[in-house]
């Protein structure tokens, strides 16, 4: 047999490849640390998980601009595909790795919870979150969407034998893996319909596919759908986030909720454009559920942990908006991407709080436990005010300009009844962020806060980065739809 | 023809297998079924000239993962004990859900029946790569490794069984009395 040069690019498929192989090798180092040396490297290997996602976000970063891919197969398309998409949407998954190591560290130790496996496996799961978004063929996404769950099964089973985190895993693998069914059907009806699992190749045959493709397309999205929890396949998602440490939580609501969504936006948009007509309006009806429900259960959540489980749902419905009007309006992608982003540091600052005033494992969590917060620590009091109104979406927040963007790209898509149930269901949303508000600068209560300094650092970061989004959203839109553009462009060229 | 019928009947071995799996009241019996369903699935796969595919299903699911299966049962003294019914509250609502689902699949199946066999109507659907279907070990191992084809997701494989791994031992170790 002759000799080929392999058609891969080493550089292009780094930023997942260091994560991953970041894992492995602290996995390794731990073998050859004595017992007696045990307590130190649990010590460090936060740090050191931190030190392998900052390489694989100087390589991303160093990405940025770049369109092409690797790993090209004999028909030549690529198996991986590196475009700004991509590379936005690792830069999100970086930044949660980062910010949950932060907001963890001294969780984790309080709560006699801190095993180093923990930082590895997440790193696995990050791993899983860059390939969705870089996967360019079915069989790959499939593998990366595990890559990106069973990790997370493990860690929401952290705190065991506590019966709610058995609890939570056991939901969460279950539904995990009836949600992988249907996305295995999916992908081998779409293959049944195609012949490829290249997602170029499924947007060439589709046209051809018949009833076959539409139900692939359909449990394709069912399965998407489950990740992202959306209604009415959100049932797991309440009882996870309420049993899984808190940082697990955290982690989860922003790291698999994009993980799904950017799989999602690259199968619709890349391989799925000419069933447009089809998912587009089904996606805008799954909107609207999801965003009734999560913010209307949301409503009567006593427990902070639950509600703000709810809110991920609802959020996951305004994200889906712009995911129905990215077909018509070709601010769609963007105004997700842009979306996400800003969801990431309300979400995540709010889960800092979160932790902060979070006792034991889970206890703490209840709404009584925020009164009188601003008299014991205003600083985090304010912060947490700031996420609330950013969540609910005022101005001027990041949650106000992703919500901007999202109804605009909704209005340019003519999805005005959809638009309206966005708007309303904010409105119904302020009711439960505002009345955490409340309890705590109105009410009297007392309990300790725990704030080290990592988790402070992380809160005013967070605040940092959802004020600057909502004072000057222009440049970050604009970066958001240079990353968006090239994921369409690639449906123009084919 | 006589293809035909003997594949039907395997796929009615299978799912009246399947069906004891899910109905009956012990479970050691259940796990037996089970690995009888498997034996039938491995035999649609030689029907359907997977070759490789039959000896992975015979060598993974029945001689590794039934096997684990049934030792776990017998280790676990309540679970050989109990004869509890398998069913939940809801078999009528299950029912309908799984009969519905069936029918929408079994209707869409029958629209496309201009393309029976897949590859066979004009328009898309070329049939993959027969060298692959085919079960030529050697290939299919090829292709595992050739940057051109899927050494990505083999090794993405490679690390989520991984991950796996940890995670099953991670659950199942004892925990230290620092942790509990």
């Amino acid at each position: 047999m002759e000799f080929q040069v392999p058609t891969i690019n080493i550089l292009l498929i780094a930023p997942a490849a260091i994560v991953a192989g970041w894992g492995v090798l602290l996995m390794l180092i731990e073998l050859f640390i004595s017992d007696e040396a045990q307590e130190q490297w649990r010590q460090i290997v936060p740090g050191l998980a931190l030190v392998g996602l900052a390489l694989a976000f100087i390589q991303t970063v160093g990405l940025w601009g770049y369109d092409g891919g690797t790993f090209i197969l004999a028909d030549g398309h690529p198996m991986i595909v590196v475009d700004n998409f991509a590379t936005f949407l690792n830069i999100i998954f970086l930044l949660t790795g980062a910010l949950t190591i932060f907001i963890s560290v001294d969780f984790l130790r309080r709560t006699g919870l801190e095993r180093p496996e923990f930082y590895m496996l997440m790193l696995f799961s990050i791993s899983g979150m860059m390939l969705m978004g870089m996967a360019n063929d079915l069989i790959l996404v499939f593998l990366a969407l595990e890559l990106l769950s069973i990790p997370l099964y493990i860690m929401s089973g952290l705190a065991w034998p506590r019966t709610d985190s058995e609890e939570s895993a056991m939901k969460y693998f279950l539904l995990g893996a009836f949600s992988s069914g249907f996305l295995v059907y999916g992908i081998a009806l779409t293959y049944g319909a195609t012949g490829t699992t290249q997602l170029p190749g499924v947007m060439a045959g589709i046209a051809n596919g018949g009833s076959l493709a539409l139900a692939g397309a359909a449990l394709l999205l069912v399965g998407f759908a489950f990740k992202v929890a959306a209604v009415p396949f959100h049932m797991w998602t309440p009882d996870v986030y309420q049993g899984a440490p808190t940082a697990v939580t955290a982690f989860m609501s922003v790291g698999a909720k994009v993980g799904g969504f950017a799989a999602m936006l690259r199968i619709l948009i890349i391989a799925l454009p000419g069933l447009g007509d089809v998912w587009a309006p089904a996606l805008a009806v799954l909107s609207a559920l999801t965003l009734i429900v999560g913010n209307v259960v949301a409503l009567v959540q006593p427990n902070i942990k639950r509600m703000l489980a709810y809110s991920s749902i609802a959020h996951a419905g305004y994200i889906l908006i712009a995911v129905a009007s990215a077909p018509a309006s070709p601010d769609g992608v963007s105004a997700a991407l842009f979306y996400m982003f800003a969801y990431l540091f309300s979400n995540m600052g709010a889960f800092a709080v979160v932790i902060a005033i979070e006792r034991k494992t889970n206890e703490g969590v209840m709404l009584d436990d925020y009164k009188g917060l601003a008299k014991r620590h205003l600083g985090l009091a304010l912060a947490m005010a700031f996420f609330m109104l950013s969540l609910t979406g005022v101005p001027p927040t990041g949650g106000f300009s992703g919500k901007f963007f999202v109804f605009k790209a909704a209005i340019e898509a003519n999805l005005i009844w959809l638009t309206i149930v966005g708007v309303i269901t904010s409105a119904i949303s302020g009711y439960y962020y505002l009345r955490v508000v409340y309890t705590m600068f109105m009410q009297d209560g007392d309990g300790e806060v725990a704030a080290p300094e990592a988790l402070k650092w992380t809160v005013g970061f967070a605040v940092l980065v959802t004020a600057v989004l909502g004072f000057i959203p222009g440049p970050w839109f604009d970066i958001a739809r240079q990353a968006a553009l090239q994921g369409m462009q690639m449906v123009a060229g084919g | 023809m006589i293809e035909q019928i003997i594949f039907i009947v395997i796929s009615l071995f299978t799912l009246m297998m399947g069906w004891i799996v899910v109905s009956n009241n012990n479970l050691f019996h259940a796990a037996l079924a089970l690995m009888a369903s498997f034996l039938g699935v491995a035999g649609l796969y030689v029907m359907l000239d997977a070759g490789f595919l039959a000896m992975a299903q015979l060598l993974v699911y029945i001689g590794a993962i039934s096997i684990l299966i049934i030792f776990a049962i017998m280790l676990t003294r309540r679970m050989m004990q109990t004869e509890e019914s398998p069913f939940n509250s809801q078999p009528g609502l299950a029912g309908i859900t799984a009969v519905s689902v069936f029918a929408v699949i079994a209707f869409i199946f029958w629209q496309m029946r201009e393309f029976w066999p897949l590859g066979a109507g004009e328009g898309a659907m070329p049939p993959a790569d027969k060298s692959i279907i085919l079960g030529s070990v050697a290939k299919l191992g090829e292709y595992f490794v050739s940057p051109d084809a899927f050494v990505l997701p083999f090794e993405v494989a490679s690390v989520m069984l991984l991950a796996a791994l940890i995670g099953s031992i991670w659950v199942a170790w004892p925990k230290t009395e620092d942790e509990s």
